[in-house]
């Protein structure tokens, strides 16, 4: 039950629907236009006509995870409206919105309430009209298929015939959220609804704009990271037909290199502006540059190792749990192992782009970012405008993995458009997007463990040195920037536990990948515990089993604490779905993860083949997934499916090298991704319950890599220790 | 700047253009069919794959100056019965994460079934192997595929 304190008249008479039908994307076109039909808005968020149409306005960015259908599919749910005659409309950025984001697997997290609060109110309206006209008490009224019904005597009223008298009523003061048990919508697998536009190439992405006048652009960024502009020489790309302009884009001019906390800025380099894409990215390429890179480090990643580990001797301790260091003196038998990984990239399938029409007193935005909020503050900073004079409408996304958290290209293309007194639409080459991305910091992990007697662990240290990703984004009050927080496993579980961060400071560019830090943090802690299980001649689940103890709610920190009897379920079942002991044929071998993450639970086995050539092929994954409800079981596998394939490929071929500064990966040929010959078979399970919807976007990578490095040891004996596996050879 | 004469979706436009320019570009900027996508450039990844003259090929590697006379279909144009089968397919299956290497997807999948009507999953991952999903949809196109191929023999 939620106070609701707002009475006044909440539905407003917007107009006819005819309107509305033009805008945005439907999913069902309305096949009877003739008739004007009256729109009612129940809230910035449902709209009802009076022909029967629901519109249900999409607000989060849309990158691939499925947000333009599940949020809707709530509001639906709790509205109680047919399906079949909603349109799902994609907002602009605004405020009234509210938490209008995309990344770390929040949006459901912080909208389940929202949607629901919004839609219950609009039910409640108009079950109140229904029970005056019905003559039946409220209590007695459901809402279903868009009707208001009373079951025990069948009668019942559409919505549309409700809207009038609706829209005279006050809003709820209180609100009654559905029972889960009467779902209709959430829980059944629901295509997404821009479907028949994805398949027949209609669905506008990003770089799919096109705005009246507008011209075409495209960067080359000084490629060795923080380093400045340069003096170039650029007659030869003037020359290239088509070209208008060459620009310089020097971020000095627009307050360095970070516009705020977690905010970078652009990055230097040079701009050309052409009348079509192909030009400017001929142009770009005959640019002659001489950049000024007095500012960088000019770093080597062999380098920049090093240095990780020699700072693994010099740390803070940002945890400690009992008194770590005696009970690993006073051990039976300490382990200990270290483990390192790489820098990553994003490489979402649709490169940096974002089209930009900056007149005098407005600045008009398309932009595929998963933080339109970020990118209205970088516009106001870097050109002093109000948010009245900013609009930002967020187009189809495709795919940004945590690096379109960065507006880094946005401010690139405001830049040529207010140059240019023109619409600009900017396109980064592949080139630039790997070259100049925000990677997934580089780390390496030291890692002890005391026994006791029995093998069971009594202290347990993990000590991590890297360069920050906060530290390179600079986050204010942090400066060391820690990359491992107080939350982590197994913190909660172990009762002399010592986490330790050990930081670096480096000119890569550093930022968010799929599952932050626990991307580095599981693999380290998950192979461990395989490797203490092997060291004590156990079987790894049964000994991760016995690690977590009593199902409990387990203390991590004052103010939070979770329930262990959920990582316990998730575990005990994949350890069934995956037939885990059954015999396997010579060199294949089954590996096992389990953890974690915004507020979700998930298990894996990894099954894998080596050849006698050292091939490493992934046979399958097995996943069992507690995430709470799951409002769309077909969006939600997929999520599973996309972070395992994603935790996979990094961990067999991810891999960014920094040579002389310059980052060596610039397409597909050398950052590799998996084809679809080398990509396993999924399967994925869901612990069904009642419990409030989770995230989903990251909670399944952070346990594939460590599930596939302990299946390699299970079918050849070699550890894995460093990332990715499959360069050069197995160890 | 010499000019093209080109049958795109079965429509005759003609284009002015540099001779390297790659068809992506001209069918995105020139003509506005957005459709196919931009990806790698360089080949490798099937984001931008049209067909000509019913062979699959990467828009972004085909200089304009190369298109002779040919039928040149898109995402946009496709039509014919495999590709509806196909469409069914994927939704069906709700294939699409971001759904931006799908067009690329679709076209290789149509090429692949007018040619073979009942490709083996072998024969499936080799002709499909030039287009990337960076979402991870493998799996899912696998099966499309095969739900496609099944439906069209019954
Ligand atoms: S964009 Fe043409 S193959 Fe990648
Ligand atoms: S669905 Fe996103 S790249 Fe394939």
């Amino acid at each position: 039950m939620k106070k609701e304190l707002d009475r006044r008249t909440f539905i407003k008479l917007t107009g006819t629907a005819s309107g509305a039908l033009l805008v945005g994307t439907h999913i069902w076109s309305c096949k009877d236009e003739k008739l004007p039909a009256e729109q009612y808005e129940f809230s910035p968020l449902i709209k009802i006509d009076s022909e029967g149409w629901i519109t249900l306005i999409a607000k989060n960015p849309e990158i691939g995870q499925g947000i333009k259908t599940s949020l809707p599919m709530i509001l639906a749910e709790e509205l109680g409206a047919d399906w079949n005659k909603v349109k799902v409309e994609q907002a602009d950025f605004d405020e009234k919105y509210e938490e209008q984001w995309a990344g770390g697997s929040f949006a459901i997290i912080l909208n389940w309430d929202l949607m629901r609060t919004a839609a219950a109110k609009a039910r409640q309206v108009l079950i109140e009209v229904a029970s005056k006209r019905l003559n039946k008490p409220i209590n007695e009224l459901i809402a279903r298929n868009s009707r208001i019904e009373h079951p025990q005597s069948g009668e019942g009223i559409p919505f549309a015939e409700l809207l009038q008298e609706a829209s005279k009523l006050s809003a709820p003061e209180e609100v009654e959220f559905k029972s889960v048990d009467s779902y209709e919508i959430i829980g059944k697998k629901t295509p997404q609804v821009d479907m028949d536009e994805l398949l027949n190439g209609k669905a506008i992405f990003g770089l799919d704009v096109q705005v009246p006048d507008m011209c075409y652009a495209t960067v080359l960024k000084n490629p060795v990271h923080n380093g400045g502009v340069g003096k170039f020489d650029g007659a030869a790309a003037r020359s290239v037909s088509g070209v208008l302009d060459v620009v310089e884009l020097n971020n000095q001019e627009y307050g360095g290199r970070l516009i705020g906390p977690n905010s970078p800025n652009f990055v230097n380099g040079i701009a050309v502006i052409a009348n079509n894409t192909w030009a400017a990215f001929k142009a770009a390429k005959l640019l002659n540059v001489k950049w000024d890179n007095s500012t960088s480090r000019r770093e080597n990643t062999e380098q920049i190792f090093q240095r990780f580990h020699q700072q693994l001797a010099d740390t803070t301790i940002e945890r400690s749990d009992g008194n770590t260091e005696r009970a690993i003196r006073n051990a039976t038998t300490t382990f200990e192992a270290i483990y390192e990984l790489p820098f990553l990239a994003h490489v979402p399938m649709e490169p940096m782009n974002c089209t930009v029409d900056f007149r005098t007193d407005h600045c008009e935005v398309w932009a595929p970012t998963q933080n339109p909020k970020a990118l209205e503050e970088g516009l106001i900073r870097l050109f002093k405008l109000s948010p009245e004079q900013i609009t930002i409408h967020l187009p189809r996304i495709g795919g940004a993995f945590g690096r379109r958290y960065y507006v880094d290209y946005a401010m690139d293309a405001a830049i040529l458009s207010k140059k240019m007194g023109r619409p600009v639409k900017l396109c980064w080459t592949r080139e630039e997007d790997i070259k100049h991305d925000w990677y997934r910091p580089a780390s390496v992990h030291k890692m002890v463990a005391g026994l006791d007697g029995e093998g069971k662990v009594t202290a347990w240290k993990h000590v991590l040195a890297n360069a920050s990703r906060k530290t390179s984004l600079g986050r204010e009050g942090n400066p060391a920037g820690t990359e491992i927080d107080e939350y982590e496993f197994p913190a909660g579980f172990v009762p002399n536990l010592q986490l330790e961060y050990g930081h670096v400071l480096s000119d890569v560019p550093l930022g968010q990948w799929r599952a932050v830090g626990h991307s580095a943090t599981a693999f380290s802690a998950l192979c461990f515990l395989d490797e203490l299980a092997v060291l004590n001649q156990a079987d790894p689940i049964a000994y991760f089993l016995d690690f977590l103890g009593e199902p409990r709610m387990v203390p991590v920190v004052d103010d939070y604490e979770y329930d262990a009897s959920r990582l316990i379920a998730v575990v005990e079942k994949v350890r069934d779905n995956s037939n885990w002991g059954s015999s396997l044929p010579k060199g294949w071998g089954r590996g096992f993860a389990a953890s974690k993450h915004s507020g979700s639970f998930v298990a894996e086995v990894v099954t894998v083949a080596v050849d006698t050539n050292e091939k490493i092929r992934v046979v399958s994954v097995d996943a069992v997934v507690d995430c709470g409800i799951v409002v769309n079981p077909s969006g939600a596998a997929a999520q599973v499916e996309g972070g395992i394939l994603e935790g996979l490929c990094a961990a067999l071929y991810g891999e960014i090298t920094i040579k002389d500064g310059v980052s060596e990966q610039s397409n597909f040929n050398d950052y590799r991704w998996m084809r679809m010959e080398e990509s396993p078979e999924i399967k994925v399970e869901f612990i069904a319950n009642e419990l409030p919807p989770r995230g989903l976007g990251e909670p399944p990578l952070p346990p594939a890599a460590p599930a596939l490095a302990n299946a390699i040891f299970a079918a050849t004996g070699r550890r894995i220790r460093k990332l990715p596996i499959n360069k050069p050879a197995l160890p | 700047m010499p000019t093209y004469q080109l049958t795109i979706n079965s429509n005759k436009v003609t284009v002015e253009a540099d001779p390297d320019t790659p068809l992506l570009w001209i069918l995105r900027d020139h003509l506005g069919l957005t459709g196919t996508k931009y990806s790698c450039g360089v080949g490798i990844c099937g984001s931008c794959t049209v067909h000509y003259n019913g062979n699959a090929v990467r828009a972004c590697s085909f200089p304009i100056a190369n298109v002779e006379e040919g039928e040149i279909l898109t995402i946009e144009g496709i039509s014919e019965k495999n590709s509806t089968a196909l469409r069914a397919a994927w939704k069906a299956l709700d294939v699409p994460q971001c759904g931006y290497c799908h067009s690329g997807q679709i076209m290789s999948a149509t090429a692949l079934l007018a040619k073979n009507p009942k490709p083996s999953k072998a024969e499936i991952n080799t002709a499909m192997s030039g287009n990337i999903c960076r979402c991870g949809t493998y799996s899912r196109i696998q099966r499309a595929i095969e739900l496609a191929a099944n439906n069209l023999d019954g």
